[in-house]
């Protein structure tokens, strides 16, 4: 009995975008097709330090973050982000700080062990 | 003046009426009459005969305002702010002085009491300057307050455009209360505190009429330990903060709940801070310990913590002066030096370590084989030594003392070792008529009290029954015997204290009441014994010690000839004090304003203090640098964080996480039964205490050394004593 | 000021009966049932003048010997000993009977005073304290006893003593007054010699002390609880009541504090009885009593009349009348500076006791009479007051030290005239602000005579600011 209904309001969840496992894997093509086209024009309006090549990098690790997700309304709603996302970074909405936090190379760790916070002077 | 032989006739009604009320406190437990009822604005309430209307209205709740009535003063009712209408009185009565009589009717919020406090308000208003803007009061006053509160809604004072206001010339009476005489209102609490609470008839009004004014009849010093209270008395801008003023305003300060460290009693205070610093320090009522007042040096020696500040680790260099270097370095060195010692290393705690950095500290020594841990106070260990609590503390609280008939001090000068202490002993003698006798150096404790000299076998004869006193003392009711710490450090202390163990057993009818009282000196005594530190520092100058670990001791007890000559000096501690000055290796620490951190009063109180600002610099709390000690020297201690650490605080003795309670101490018997075998005889070296007088009171710590108004304070106080006028 | 301060009027009688009954625990309701002591109903209709066998104080003009022979000559001292061998009840009872109030400006009726004293003790001494800090402008009464005639109050004190019980009594005099108290230390001397004071006090067993005390030129040690904290060596503040100087004086004893006259006026109440003193005089207001005139009269003088005598026929018969006739009259003060002042109208039919100047919107107080003739700039006489008010208020309490002061700058103003129209009615609010708010009477005693300048004196202030105005365009 229960199982019947779990896989019936399974069923009946509603669609974001997609319906089907295809539709949603195009949908993520797309946007990657659209933020690589797009990459050249980011470093020379945002004039960032970085060469194409190593936004492209950046780019492909962004999407394999989510490699493993299988949901399809997960994989739209963060198709949807990464529209808006690029949405902001083509109207230049954002600042260059906010595309080089993607490379957050001068960020360090916070101390987790007592002693290195305690040289650190944080708690 | 306070204490007429006829009051005592009189069974406390002073022959200033004033105190009446005051002293029918005392009078309750004589007898019960029945209750009265009264009725506050309709409100029915069941009050006992001689309660005031104001306490009435108080106990369901409508607060009359007031300005010179002060709980904890006599009552003079002049300032007339409290009046109220009671039915069928023809006209309205001043509800701070006058007792509620059965069935009366008081109406707090009738047409009648409105104008005549608006009339009031007026006229208080007639004669204050308008200067809030510039007055440091502001925010704080009572009169802007009220004035809001009651007062009209606009002026009509004319003659400010032909005669103008009142203006007064400031009197300088000292480094701490600044004056600003024209605004001073005439409420008279001030020289009421001063003759009853502080017992310095310095204050008192001149002249009559219009031109009556609050002073110290000649321009003089206000010599008294408790005269930054009349600040926080001061209902307006009149009496304010010397080392305050112009800094903060009260709206734009972060309040801290905290605890004194400065003496033993652990008064608890409101550190007020703004911008990561600190802008003065309050009082916080507690009932049990400071009331709601607070010693000078505990309010005014925060500028110390700003000054001589250790703020970097720093290392001694081979031509002997000492480098800042960062944390890494300092503690591998020191590592190196500890670990290189084996057991060989002692450690000295001073008096502000607070009890978290002591227990890191002897879990430390003791995890490297030491038991080297040493307190700079001494105390006797004949006997049970430091063993039975009830040996070391203040048994009978600091608020009992009132309840006590005779109290026989040793040893000791309250008034500056713990002045709090020594109001409540003023108090029990002013309203309680308590009798106090001293053996010691004749001081001057605000009171009368009988001197019985200074030879401590005084104290044998009276055991021995061989003394006018000791029947004085018998016959007492409620007997108290506060014996100073410093006493404890002679040579024959074990003596002393076996007796006076001896002769308290003997008084010690109830069970309840405990005679037996010793008042320490520092902060961090009671909690250290509790932890199990070794009282004084004779062990550490025997042994062949190759590191010796001082935690904030700066009290000069001990210097580099009593060490031998390649012993590593560990310091840390929060001020470049007399400790540092000797130390190879500097690790700055926290003042008490600037950790979380357990302290035990005198008491067996134990207390909390509160982060208030950060640690300057890259000072660090104390009990975190031992930690990263042990951690490098490979003896790492299993708490990472505070609640860790309490925890193990717990497990040693749990009533120093109980916050707030005093845990009671017991066995006073097998004590007094153990101290029987002390061997050492009480020698005829007289008995005598380290700080006698006003100047000797203000700088004794490493904290105090630092400040530059406690040096103003000795400055002003030796000027005072030379010239003519003292 | 002669307690002319305690003058609390009728105000405080009431609120006194509210408290000392509570205070006192034995007190019974007074007014309910009078007791043994209810003078006589009244059956006169006209008052005065008083016979001279009837006088009480016979060298009131220092015309014969004041020490003690020539005082033993007109009667004092006559059989003390049997009036103290009476008893304490019996003196007491001869005068409530008599319906002695007392002369010091509040008129309390002076047995019942006494009686208070009379409750169980506690083992506490009890002091008679003779107010004789005559210090209210206009009033001369006390220092003519006390110059003239100090055996009269040495011989009261000794009554009024016994009939309270005390140990001693204490005269507290005005320290200006250097001849009435060195007269008076003669006076005591005497008596001690002659042995009617001292151990064993005119050999009726009773011991009893008189001590003198000058005080140091202050009006306010005049009122009752401040004159007993100058005694006790403090500064001349008044003290709260309750606790009443019945319950807590002197010292922190049960003490009673009295005026020269009420004190010198009970020996002869207690020889010639009760009922011969309450002949005089109206009913609650009976008795012979000490008038003193001054201002614009031809005569000035002290003198001893019948009570409830018309204010007019006062000053007619033995002051020599106003300068320049009746008609030249402009207002009366008719108790001493503190009382309000009353204009020609209501003088002329005024009666001279405590509920006759009642009726008249002011109060007997020390019945010292000040006239003001038309000559009289009536704003800066009162002005002047004020002034006095200002400079002797004691500063303790807010209504009195910050009131009395305003008052005496506006007053000043209104002098010129160099006011708005507006600020009489400030005033007369500022005075209603001040009366009744303080510790003591002299709040109210400064409000009283500007509030009667109002009332009276309006157009005449009004019209000096019009004037002032029109001077200033």
């Amino acid at each position: 009995m229960t199982s019947q209904a779990v896989r019936k309001t399974l069923k009946e969840v509603k669609p974001i975008l997609s319906l089907n496992r295809d539709e949603a894997r195009r949908r993520v093509l797309n946007l990657y097709k659209t933020w690589y086209r797009q990459l050249p024009y980011i470093v020379q309006t945002y004039d960032i330090p970085v060469s194409v090549d190593k936004c492209k990098k950046k780019l492909r690790e962004e999407f394999t973050k989510y490699s493993e997700s299988n949901d399809i309304r997960l994989v739209d709603m963060l198709v949807i982000k990464g529209q808006m996302e690029l949405k902001e970074v083509v109207n230049v909405w954002k600042q260059k700080g906010h595309i080089m936090a993607y490379f957050k190379d001068t960020v360090e760790p916070k101390p987790k062990d007592f002693l290195s916070k305690f040289l650190n002077g944080k708690d | 003046m306070l204490r007429l032989t006829v009051s005592r006739a009189l069974n406390g009604a002073k022959s200033s009426p004033t105190c009446l009320s005051v002293a029918s406190r005392y009078q309750s437990d004589q007898k019960k009459p029945d209750k009265i009822e009264v009725f506050i604005d309709d409100k029915p309430v069941l009050v006992e005969p001689g309660t005031t209307v104001l306490q009435a209205a108080a106990m369901v709740g409508v607060e009359i305002p007031r300005f010179c009535y002060h709980e904890r003063l006599a009552v003079a009712g002049n300032c007339r702010m409290c009046l109220v209408e009671v039915e069928k009185s023809p006209k309205p009565v001043a509800a701070c002085a006058m007792p509620v009589m059965k069935g009366w009717r008081v109406k707090t919020d009738s047409e009648m009491t409105r104008k005549a406090r608006e009339g009031i308000m007026e006229f208080l208003l007639v004669n204050h300057p308008l200067d809030c803007p510039i007055c440091d009061q502001g925010g704080e006053c009572d009169l802007q307050d009220q004035s809001m509160a009651f007062g009209s809604d606009r002026s009509r004072f004319t003659d400010i455009d032909f005669s103008g206001k009142r203006a007064v010339e400031d009197k300088d009476i000292g480094p701490l209360v600044k004056t600003i005489m024209t605004r001073c209102i005439h409420c008279t609490r001030c020289i009421r505190f001063a003759s009853e609470v502080a017992g310095i008839n310095d204050l008192g009004t001149t002249g009559r009429g219009n031109d009556m004014q609050v002073g110290t009849y000649i321009e003089k010093l206000f010599m008294s330990e408790l005269s930054g209270n009349i600040i926080d008395l001061c209902p307006v801008g009149a009496l304010t903060s010397k080392p305050y003023s112009f800094t903060a305003r009260p709206w734009e300060i972060r309040k801290v709940d905290s605890i004194d460290v400065l003496d033993a009693v652990g008064s608890n205070i409101i550190v007020s801070t703004r911008t990561g610093e600190v802008m003065r320090i309050v009082p916080r009522v507690n009932e049990e310990i400071n009331e709601e007042w607070l010693a000078d040096k505990s309010r005014f020696a925060y500028d110390g913590l700003k000054r001589q500040r250790l703020v970097t680790p720093m290392l001694r260099d081979n031509n002997g002066d000492l480098n800042p270097v960062d944390w890494e370095a300092a503690l591998i060195t020191v590592a190196k030096v500890v670990k290189h010692a084996g057991n060989s290393i002692g450690a000295i705690a001073g008096g502000f370590a607070d009890a978290e950095a002591l227990i890191a500290l002897k879990d430390l020594l003791n995890r490297l084989g030491s038991e080297h841990l040493c307190t700079e106070r001494t105390f006797p260990l004949d006997g049970s030594g430091t063993d039975l609590r009830s040996s070391y503390l203040l048994n009978n609280k600091i608020a009992a003392v009132e309840e006590a008939d005779l109290v026989l001090l040793v040893g000791t000068n309250p008034r500056f070792e713990a002045p709090l202490l020594n109001a409540r002993l003023r108090k029990a003698w002013v309203h309680n008529e308590t009798d106090v006798a001293l053996i010691g150096p004749q001081v001057d404790l605000t009171y009368h009290y009988e001197h019985l000299g200074d030879d401590p076998n005084v104290l044998r004869k009276i055991n021995e029954g061989d003394h006018e006193f000791a029947d004085k003392l018998k016959r007492a009711k409620k007997p108290l015997i506060i014996i100073g710490a410093e006493l404890l450090e002679r040579k024959d202390g074990g003596a002393l204290l076996s007796t006076v163990q001896n002769l308290s057993t003997k008084l010690n009818s109830n069970e309840d009441w405990k005679v037996l009282n010793v008042l320490h000196k520092v902060a961090s005594q009671v909690a250290a014994l509790d932890i199990g530190y070794n009282p004084g520092i004779d062990k550490i100058k025997s042994a062949d010690l190759k590191v010796l670990y001082l935690l904030g001791a700066d009290g000069d007890h001990i210097n580099k000839e009593d060490l031998p000559k390649d012993c590593f000096v560990i310091y840390q501690g929060h001020h470049g004090d007399r400790g540092a000055a000797i130390a190879d290796a500097v690790l700055p620490g926290a003042a008490y304003t600037e950790k979380q951190a357990t302290y035990v009063n005198t008491e067996g109180r134990a207390q909390q203090t509160l982060v208030a600002v950060s640690p300057p610099g890259r000072a660090r709390e104390d009990w975190k640098i031992i930690r990263a000690l042990s951690e490098i020297v490979g003896a790492k201690l299993p708490y990472d964080n505070l609640n860790q650490i309490r925890d193990r605080l717990d497990e040693i003795a749990p009533h120093l996480t109980r916050y707030g309670n005093a845990e009671s101490a017991n066995y006073f018997k097998q004590a007094a039964e153990l101290s029987k075998k002390t061997e050492s005889a009480i020698d005829c070296k007289p008995i005598d205490v380290k700080i006698k007088e006003l100047q000797d009171y203000y700088m004794t710590d490493s904290i105090s050394r630092a400040s530059p108004t406690m040096a103003k304070c000795v400055q002003a106080v030796l000027k005072q004593k030379q010239s003519a006028c003292n | 000021m002669a307690s002319a301060l305690g003058r609390i009027t009728n105000l405080s009688k009431t609120q006194v009966g509210q408290f000392i009954p509570v205070l006192c625990n034995t007190q019974i309701a007074f007014y309910s049932a009078p007791p043994p002591g209810t003078p006589p109903p009244q059956t006169k209709t006209t008052f005065g003048p008083l016979a001279d066998q009837d006088r009480v104080f016979t060298n009131l003009y220092g015309r014969h010997d004041w020490r003690l022979k020539g005082a033993l000559k007109r009667g004092d001292w006559y059989k003390t000993k049997e009036i103290l061998l009476k008893g304490a009840d019996w003196i007491i009872n001869e005068v409530k009977v008599s319906g002695l109030r007392g002369r010091g400006g509040a008129g309390f009726p002076s047995g019942m005073k006494w009686s208070f004293m009379n409750k169980p003790g506690d083992g506490r001494p009890k002091y008679l304290v003779v107010n004789a800090d005559e210090g209210e402008p206009g009033t001369c009464k006390d220092r003519e006893i006390m110059r003239h005639d100090p055996h009269k109050l040495v011989e009261g004190c000794l009554i009024a003593g016994k009939a309270m019980g005390a140990k001693a009594a204490y005269i507290y005099i005005r320290g200006e007054f250097y001849n009435e108290a060195s007269n008076m230390q003669v006076a005591i001397a005497e008596a001690y010699q002659a042995g009617f004071l001292g151990k064993n006090a005119c050999g009726s067993g009773y011991d009893f002390d008189v001590f003198m005390h000058r005080g140091a030129g202050a009006y306010i040690c005049g009122e009752e609880t401040a004159l007993i904290e100058s005694l006790e060596g403090k500064q001349g503040k008044p003290r709260l009541k309750p606790p009443f100087p019945a319950d807590v004086g002197l010292f922190g004893c049960p003490t009673t504090v009295t005026n020269v006259e009420t004190v010198a006026v009970s020996p002869a109440i207690c020889r010639r009885g009760g009922t011969w003193f309450a002949s005089f005089g109206r009913t609650r207001n009976s008795g012979t009593k000490l008038f003193n005139i001054s201002g614009h009269v031809n005569r000035p003088c002290t003198v001893e009349e019948e009570m409830s005598i018309p204010l007019k026929e006062l000053i007619e018969r033995h002051a020599g009348g106003v300068t320049g006739g009746w008609d030249n009259l402009l207002a009366i003060i008719p108790g001493g500076s503190s009382t309000p002042l009353i204009p020609k109208k209501a003088c002329e039919e005024a009666i001279m006791d405590f509920d006759g100047l009642v009726a008249v919107q002011t109060s007997l107080g020390t019945a010292a009479i000040i006239v003001m003739d038309r000559s009289t700039d009536i704003v800066k006489a009162i002005a002047r007051l004020i002034m006095f008010y200002k400079h002797e208020s004691c500063g303790q309490c807010t209504p009195c030290r910050e009131g009395v002061n305003w008052m005496n700058k506006m007053m000043y103003r209104f002098v010129d005239g160099n006011a708005k129209p507006e600020e009489i009615d400030m005033l007369w609010e500022i005075s209603k602000q001040i009366e009744g708010h303080s510790i003591c009477a002299l709040g109210d005693g400064a409000a009283w005579p500007v509030q009667g300048l109002i009332r009276h004196f309006r157009p005449e202030l009004e019209g000096r600011m019009k004037k002032f105005q029109q001077a200033q365009n």
